[in-house]
C-alpha cells in the first residue's frame, strides 16, 4: 500500500550545547513546556497533518526516547500499516556504521522508506519548537510542481548571516543556496525542514553515498548537489512560530515565551492543533495554603505551597512552604525545599534543591526575556545541598555539598 | 504475576448503589461518576485490578452505560486491551430487558455461562462506589491460606448518612464472619462491608445456580448471611484510603477530605498508581491575578481570580474577580467574571455567567446538573 508522503526525524543529535541536560538523554527527548518533549512538536504535527508514517532516526543516548515514543499510541501513531518507528543505525550485510551525517541518516534507512514506497518524503528536525501544518507545505510543494522545498523564515537582515539562506526569483524558485554568508543575498532563512519526491532524494542519496569526499550532509552536499543539477527547487515561506532550542537560552526563552502567547506567537493551548504527549498517570496538582502563584503553568502531580512566579513546573514537581521560583523552568519530579530560591534558570528531571539552597538569580534588570543574560542550569538527579550557592552563571551536573558554592 | 495457580478474574458492577446519588447518575452510572479531580469512580477498583496483575475483567452495567463506555474504550489506559482477557463489558441482554437485573445474584447469573468458560481459578467482585487503592494480591494470598470459601473485604468506618438503609456490617471471630448484619445504623467505626469479595470460581458457580434456581437474589442477605454457619466467610480488614460514595453531601465531603494533609499520597499511592482516560491536556495556567490557596486543580484549567478549598475537574475556567470557594466543578465548568460560588457542585459543563452569586452550606452544597447555564 503506498502512502503519498512519510516523515523522517533526524532526532541524532547530542544536544552538546544543552550539555547538563542532555548527558543522559538525546535533545528530542528534552522535556518542554510543562509536560511535553521536544519530539511532541514534529510528531503532533504530523499526526495533526495527517501524515501516519514517521521514522525517527537516533544513535545519541536513544534510551529515554525509545521508551517515551514507545508504539506511538499517545500520538495515534499505532497503525496497522505505517505508524512511528524508531531507528538507529544497525549492522548490514555490508557492515556497519554510525549515521555520519544527516543525508547518510536518511540513505541508511532507504529500505525502510521504501517499504511505504511514498510519493513524498519530509524530512524533518528533532530539536525544534514549531507547530506547522505540513499538509499546507505539501500543496505549496504539489503546486509548484518541484522536486524539493525548503521551508523558510523570513529573518531580520542583521542576523542573516547567522543562517542558511535561500536566494529566490519572483516565483520562491531557488536560484541559490547561502551557508552563513558574510553578505547575503537574501533573508530566507533554512529551517531544515524538506519536501523531496522520493525518486529524487532516493537517486541523490545514492550518489552522495558513492561520492568519498562528501560529508553526507544535506546542507552541505545534497542541496547544492540538486541546485547544481537545475532541479525545480522552492522556497515555503512559514510565518508561525519556530525556535531552534539547541542552546540553554534558547530552551529557556522558548518555555518562557510558552507563557504569553498572545505576544510570543506560540500558542500551546489551541484546540485545533494539540500537542500530544505521554502521560506520566499523575494525580491532581496540590496548591496549599501558603501557596502564591503567579503567571504560571503547572501541571500534575506537582505540590506546591510556596511561591512560583513566571515559572513553569513539570510532572511531580514539590515546592515546599517557603521557598520562591522565578522566572524558572523546573523539569519533571524535582524536589525543592523550605527556603529555597530557585531563580531564572532550567532545573532538569529529579533535582533535589535542599533547605536554603539558592540557584540562579534574577538579573538586576528584571525579567527580559529577549535579553536574558545568564541563566543558570542543574542537570538531572543532582543534589544541591542545605544552605548551597549555585552561581547565575553555573552549570551544575554533579551534586553540590552543603554549604557550597559554584559559580 | 508469572505464577497462575493465583490468577483471578476480576468482576466490577457498574451500577450498584446508583440509588443514592439520583442527582448524578441521571446520565451516567455509580462507576463513571467523576472523582478526585480527574478520574471516574471505576477508575480505583480497575487500576487496583490491573497493578495486581489481574488482566480479565468484566465489567456488568445495568443502564445509563454510555459516558461508561466512552471513557473505558478499549481499556487502554488501564493496560487491559489485551488478546487474552482484558475488557470485557456485559450489557443486559435483550431478552433479559423485561426485568432488569436486580441484585448481584441476578447479575453473575446473566453472565455465568461466561464465567464458567474462564480459566482463572479465583474471581474478585466489587463494586464501585468507593475510591480505594488496594493490593489484590494480598487479599488473593490471605483468602488461600484462611482456606475460606469466601472472603470479604471491610474497613474500620462510620456508617454515613446516606448508606443507613444500604449496608452490611459484621461481626468477626478469630477472621471468620459470624454474623451479617443488614442496613446498621449504630454510631461510630463498625466493621463496614466494603462489597469487595473473593472466591473460587467454581464456587461462585455453583452459589449463583442454587441462588437463582430458588429466586434469590441478593448475594450478601440471601447468600452469605443465611449460611455462615455452613459457608466459611473470612473477613479481610482493608486499611488503605477510602472514600465511599452515599449521597450527594459524601460524594462532596470526599472530594474535599482529599485537600486534607497527605489524602492524596494515600489514595493515589505513587508505586501504584490509578489509571484513567487521557485528554491530553495543556498544563494549568495561573494569569496574573489569580490567587489560589488549598485546592486541588486537573490540567487544563485557567485561572484569573480566586480558588479557595475546591477541587478542579480538567479544563476549568475561572474569570478575572470570580471567586470559587469550597466547591467541586466537575470537567469543563466556567466561572464567569465577578461571579462567586460557595459550596457548590457543578456537573460537567456547567456556565456560571458573570456577576452572579451561588452559595450552598456545608451540610447542602447546592448541586448544578451537567450542561446548565446559571
Amino acid at each position: 500500500m503506498a502512502k503519498e508522503m512519510i516523515a523522517m526525524i533526524l532526532a541524532g543529535g547530542q544536544g552538546s550545547r544543552l550539555y547538563a541536560l542532555t548527558q543522559k538523554l538525546a535533545k528530542p527527548a528534552v522535556p518542554f513546556g510543562g509536560k511535553y518533549r521536544i519530539i511532541d512538536f514534529p510528531l503532533s504535527n504530523c499526526v495533526n497533518s495527517d501524515i501516519d508514517t514517521v521514522g525517527i532516526l537516533t544513535q545519541y543516548q536513544p534510551l529515554v526516547l525509545n521508551e517515551y515514543v514507545g508504539n506511538g499510541q499517545p500520538w495515534d501513531l499505532d497503525r496497522l500499516h505505517g505508524g512511528v518507528h524508531v531507528l538507529p543505525p544497525y549492522q548490514q550485510a555490508s557492515g556497519s556504521d554510525w549515521y555520519k551525517g544527516t543525508a547518510n541518516a536518511i540513505y541508511q534507512n532507504i529500505s525502510f522508506i521504501d517499504r511505504y514506497d511514498p510519493k513524498y518524503v519530509i524530512i524533518l528536525s528533532g530539536d525544534q519548537i514549531c507547530k506547522q501544518d505540513y499538509s499546507d507545505f505539501l500543496r505549496f510543494h504539489k503546486e509548484k510542481d518541484a522536486e524539493f522545498s525548503v521551508a523558510v523564515m523570513e529573518v531580520p537582515w542583521s542576523e542573516a548571516s547567522r543562517f542558511g539562506l535561500m536566494v529566490t526569483d519572483e516565483n520562491d524558485r531557488i536560484s541559490e543556496f547561502q551557508e552563513k554568508p558574510k553578505e547575503p543575498k537574501s533573508n530566507l532563512a533554512s529551517m531544515g525542514i524538506y519536501i523531496f519526491n522520493w525518486d529524487v532524494l532516493k537517486a541523490y542519496l545514492i550518489a552522495d553515498e558513492a561520492d568519498p569526499n562528501s560529508e553526507n550532509d544535506f546542507g552541505k552536499n545534497v542541496i547544492p548537489a540538486l541546485l547544481r543539477d537545475g532541479r525545480r527547487m522552492y522556497a515555503y515561506r512559514f510565518n508561525g512560530y519556530w525556535k531552534d532550542v539547541g542552546t540553554i537560552t534558547s530552551l529557556w526563552q522558548a518555555n518562557m515565551e510558552v507563557l504569553d502567547p498572545s505576544h510570543s506567537g506560540i500558542n500551546l493551548f489551541d484546540e485545533s492543533w494539540k500537542i500530544y504527549s505521554r502521560n506520566t498517570g499523575n494525580p491532581c496538582q496540590k496548591i496549599g495554603s501558603d501557596a502564591d502563584i503567579v503567571n504560571s503553568m503547572i501541571t500534575e502531580g506537582c505540590k506546591v505551597n510556596g511561591t512560583v512566579k513566571d515559572s513553569i513546573l513539570f510532572p511531580g514537581v514539590v515546592v515546599e512552604k517557603g521557598a520562591t521560583v522565578e522566572a524558572a523552568v523546573v523539569m519533571g519530579g524535582t524536589v525543592i525545599k523550605a527556603g529555597a530560591s530557585v531563580k531564572h534558570c532550567i532545573v532538569a528531571e529529579n533535582v533535589t534543591i535542599e533547605e536554603g539552597a539558592t540557584v540562579g538569580a534574577m538579573p538586576e534588570g528584571g525579567l527580559d526575556i529577549a535579553n536574558p543574560g545568564d541563566v543558570a542550569t542543574v542537570g538531572s538527579d543532582v543534589r544541591i545541598g542545605k544552605g548551597a550557592t549555585v552561581g547565575p552563571k553555573a552549570m551544575v551536573s554533579n551534586d553540590v555539598k552543603d554549604g557550597e558554592e559554584q559559580w | 504475576m508469572v505464577s497462575n495457580n493465583t490468577a483471578a478474574l476480576g468482576v466490577i458492577f457498574a451500577n450498584t448503589y446508583d440509588n443514592l446519588v439520583p442527582e448524578l447518575v441521571t446520565e451516567r452510572t455509580m462507576a463513571s461518576i467523576p472523582f478526585g479531580g480527574r478520574y471516574r469512580m471505576i477508575d480505583f477498583v480497575l487500576s487496583s485490578m490491573a497493578n495486581s496483575g489481574i488482566d480479565n475483567v468484566s465489567i456488568i452495567v445495568r443502564k445509563n452505560y454510555h459516558s461508561l463506555m466512552d471513557h473505558l474504550g478499549a481499556g487502554r489506559e488501564w493496560d487491559l486491551t489485551r488478546k487474552r482477557g482484558g475488557l470485557n463489558v456485559f450489557p443486559p441482554y435483550a431478552e433479559r430487558s423485561v426485568k432488569v437485573y436486580s441484585g448481584r445474584v441476578d447479575a453473575l447469573d446473566s453472565i455465568l455461562s461466561w464465567i464458567g468458560t474462564q480459566k482463572e481459578k479465583y474471581v474478585v467482585l466489587s463494586d464501585t462506589c468507593i475510591a480505594y487503592n488496594i493490593d489484590f494480591n494480598k487479599l488473593i494470598e490471605e483468602h488461600i491460606a484462611s482456606g475460606a470459601d469466601v472472603t470479604m473485604v471491610y474497613n474500620r468506618a462510620e456508617i454515613p448518612e446516606g448508606a443507613r438503609n444500604d449496608n452490611y456490617t459484621i461481626q468477626i471471630k478469630d477472621g471468620r464472619v459470624t454474623e451479617l448484619l443488614s442496613n446498621d445504623y449504630r454510631p461510630g467505626p463498625q466493621n463496614l462491608a466494603m462489597n469487595i469479595y473473593v472466591l473460587e470460581r467454581e464456587t461462585l458457580i455453583q452459589l449463583i445456580r442454587d441462588a437463582s434456581v430458588r429466586g434469590l437474589v441478593y448475594f450478601e442477605r440471601d447468600i452469605l448471611a443465611r449460611n455462615l454457619s455452613l459457608l466459611n466467610v473470612h473477613a479481610y480488614e482493608y486499611t488503605g484510603y477510602a472514600a465511599r460514595i452515599a449521597d450527594m453531601k459524601s460524594y462532596f465531603d470526599e472530594n474535599m477530605r482529599l485537600l486534607e494533609g497527605d489524602n492524596v499520597d494515600a489514595l493515589f499511592d505513587p508505586a501504584n498508581p490509578i489509571y484513567t482516560k487521557i485528554r491530553d491536556d495543556n498544563p494549568t495556567r495561573y494569569i496574573e491575578g489569580s490567587r489560589v490557596k488549598n485546592s486541588l486543580l486537573a490540567d487544563g484549567c485557567v485561572i484569573e481570580g480566586t480558588v479557595e478549598n475546591s477541587v478542579l475537574f480538567r479544563g476549568c475556567q475561572v474569570k478575572k474577580g470570580a471567586v470559587v470557594k469550597n466547591c467541586v466543578l466537575m470537567q469543563d465548568s466556567v466561572v464567569e467574571s465577578g461571579s462567586s460560588v460557595e459550596y457548590v457542585v457543578t456537573d460537567k459543563n456547567v456556565h456560571i455567567t458573570a456577576d452572579k452569586q451561588l452559595t450552598g452550606t456545608e451540610s447542602f452544597p447546592v448541586f448544578v446538573a451537567k450542561n446548565h447555564t446559571v
